[in-house]
């Protein structure tokens, strides 16, 4: 067991008291690739960032490969999500500032559990695998969506974190992308045996997905 | 156990940013500079002016006279010898002597006369002194421009000129001046040494001589006018006022009431100093958190990724203050240097003085801790300009963010 969510509930206040999620449990297991569908407004947002320990303000209880996540101050909690979590948006966020390679190596360069050099070389491979090594020392605004896309997904993967997390991964991005993407995260599990829970309107994601989850009106459809 | 925020992920990241807004961080360098740079020449100026004034004046005139005062009734005296002796003397000694603040004490006799010299007749006040006594007293040596000091006047004959008065009665050490007292008699007298204050309404006038020619020529014996104080801690002046509570007949004034627009405008001097360069450092300082603000509020976005990525709160602090810290610690390095360096050419400027005061160049005071000062101003200012916006940055919510687009 990876994640285990028991009866959380949450609640928005503005403008008005709200229930967003109404007692929603699961369970996931290592090496799934999980997605969340449902429309908008939905809630399936919202139980992603409480799954990714991005949102702590809700009721019930999140367990991540044992540890309750409501215990973490918030600094803890960081250090858990950098080591633990990896992270994939809708749009790509790399940081302007920095060229590929080093936007791949700033969560291990937190992380600092391997040296800078050792660091580089598990960037470089990485860039390798989703295919833009050769562009590893351009700054990288200057890559296309979808090239962005794949070394955003090379950073989640540089800590070697157990779950990555990804939220409408491929949104924003044609269909040769959104397959090449896609196909990255599904190596992922398969080869590497992570755990990926994806939250996503494309129905060839879910439908390709080891497990699909649906909300409806804040809760998980059983 | 939480990891230190100085490491050198985060000097990385910090350095980034200042390089990848390169003009705002020479801007905001720049601004911290100038401030530091006004700060640093504004007080070597105005201190150099204010030492320059305390060491001419108040050096050349003692802490605290003591006076007689004249009694009300017009006692018949003969024609032109009216001075005023103190009396009780002996007892505001003794006083003097017990007192723990008092540094040392001369007695004078003091008496205006004319000067004549081939050329010109002047006015001047005689300063009938102890020689041993008032050397004490007055730094001379210091302020000699030609001649000897107050040992020459042990000879009994000699007198020993302000520069100024020298020049306009046209003589130089060696030459005799003929000293013309009030009561009509006159003594000629050899130039022994000229001396310069800095200032022209001491050099204009003062002239010393010695105490005992002086009261022989005016028929006062062991008699004497003033008693010249100086104190170890001259801004303690009670002494004048117990002075006055136990003796009567006598008028006291301190270095303040002799002094008033001397000190008067040395208080405008610091307040201006003190408030234009705070104002300068303010306006340095409020740049510095415009800057940054905007730039928190820019990168919004890279700072929830760098939150969601793993780095912390107090990371996050870290990253944005070091920037400011960075731009301070420059700025206050440039700003060092170009006032010591402005300072430097301004001490080297010839000054051409009016009447009031006679000096060669602009006096600069080169105080190191004013340089230190200046530093911590700099680095102080942009900390605090930083901190605001690092603690905003730092409280940015990955979530609101991540949702918002």
């Amino acid at each position: 067991m990876i994640l285990e969510g028991t009866h959380i509930n949450k609640y928005f206040y503005d403008p008005d008291k709200h229930q967003v999620l109404k007692d929603n449990s699961l369970q996931i297991s290592e090496g799934e690739l999980v997605s969340i569908y449902g429309e908008s407004g939905s809630g399936k947002s919202t139980l992603l960032y409480i799954l990714s320990t991005l949102d702590t303000d809700f009721e019930g209880q999140l367990f991540i490969q044992g540890q309750d996540i409501k215990k973490l101050d918030s600094t803890a909690l960081t250090d858990f999500r950098n080591k633990h979590i990896g992270f994939v948006y809708q749009f790509h966020y790399l940081l302007p500032e920095f060229n590929v390679l080093q936007n791949v190596m700033l969560p291990a360069l937190k992380l600092r559990e391997k040296s800078r050099v050792a660091i580089q070389q598990d960037a470089l491979a990485l860039l390798d695998e989703v295919g833009i090594a050769e562009y590893a020392h351009r700054p990288s605004y200057k890559l296309s969506g979808g090239q962005q896309q794949r070394v955003a997904i090379a950073r989640a993967l540089i800590n070697d974190p157990t779950l990555i997390i990804a939220d409408e991964p491929t949104g924003n991005l044609d269909q040769k992308n959104t397959d090449i993407v896609f196909k990255l995260l599904q190596n992922i599990t398969e080869n590497r045996g992570k755990t990926v829970l994806i939250a996503t309107h494309n129905p060839k994601i879910y439908k390709n997905s080891t497990r699909t989850i649906e909300m409806i009106d804040g809760s998980i459809r059983l | 156990m939480p990891k230190p925020v100085l490491n050198t992920t985060n000097l990385f990241i910090a350095f980034q940013y200042l390089l990848t807004r390169k003009k705002q961080s020479i801007l905001a360098t720049l601004g911290v500079m100038l401030g530091v740079t006004t700060f640093i020449v504004m007080v070597n100026f105005m201190t150099g002016v204010n030492d320059f004034l305390d060491d001419a004046v108040f050096n050349g005139s003692p802490d605290i006279i003591v006076g007689a005062t004249p009694d009300g009734k017009k006692k018949k005296q003969n024609f032109g010898t009216a001075i005023h002796a103190l009396a009780k003397v002996e007892e505001i000694d003794h006083f003097l002597e017990n007192d723990q603040n008092v540094s040392s004490f001369a007695h004078q006799i003091i008496s205006p006369a004319i000067l004549i010299s081939t050329t010109a007749q002047l006015p001047g006040s005689i300063n009938g002194v102890f020689p041993l006594e008032e050397r004490k007293m007055v730094d001379l040596d210091r302020r000699l421009l030609s001649g000897k000091g107050f040992k020459s006047l042990l000879q009994g004959h000699t007198i020993l000129l302000g520069v100024s008065l020298a020049k306009r009665l046209e003589v130089v050490v060696g030459d005799e001046v003929n000293m013309l007292l009030s009561n009509g008699k006159n003594m000629k007298l050899e130039v022994s040494g000229i001396f310069s204050f800095g200032i022209t309404t001491i050099d204009n006038v003062r002239t010393y001589v010695s105490a005992k020619t002086l009261q022989k020529l005016m028929h006062q014996e062991n008699k004497i006018t003033n008693i010249h104080v100086k104190l170890k801690n001259r801004d303690d002046v009670a002494l004048k006022t117990v002075l006055s509570e136990n003796f009567k007949a006598i008028t006291t004034q301190d270095w303040k009431d002799s002094n008033k627009t001397i000190v008067i405008g040395n208080k405008v001097r610091d307040i201006l100093t003190w408030s234009v360069s705070f104002a300068l450092l303010l306006v340095a300082g409020f740049g510095i958190y415009n800057i940054l603000n905007i730039t928190v509020i820019q990168k919004r976005k890279d700072i929830a990724v760098l939150k969601t990525i793993g780095y912390a709160a107090r990371d996050i602090v870290f990253i944005f203050l070091i920037q400011s810290i960075i731009i301070g610690l420059l700025g206050a390095v440039f700003g060092t240097s170009l006032g010591y360096l402005i300072s430097y050419i301004i001490s080297t400027t010839p000054l051409d003085t009016s009447d009031f005061i006679i000096v060669e160049t602009y006096p600069i005071n080169f105080k190191l801790s004013y340089y230190i000062l200046g530093f911590l101003f700099g680095v102080i200012t942009t900390v605090l300009a930083g901190y605001f916006p690092s603690k905003k940055a730092s409280r940015v919510d990955p979530v609101t963010i991540i949702r918002g687009i």
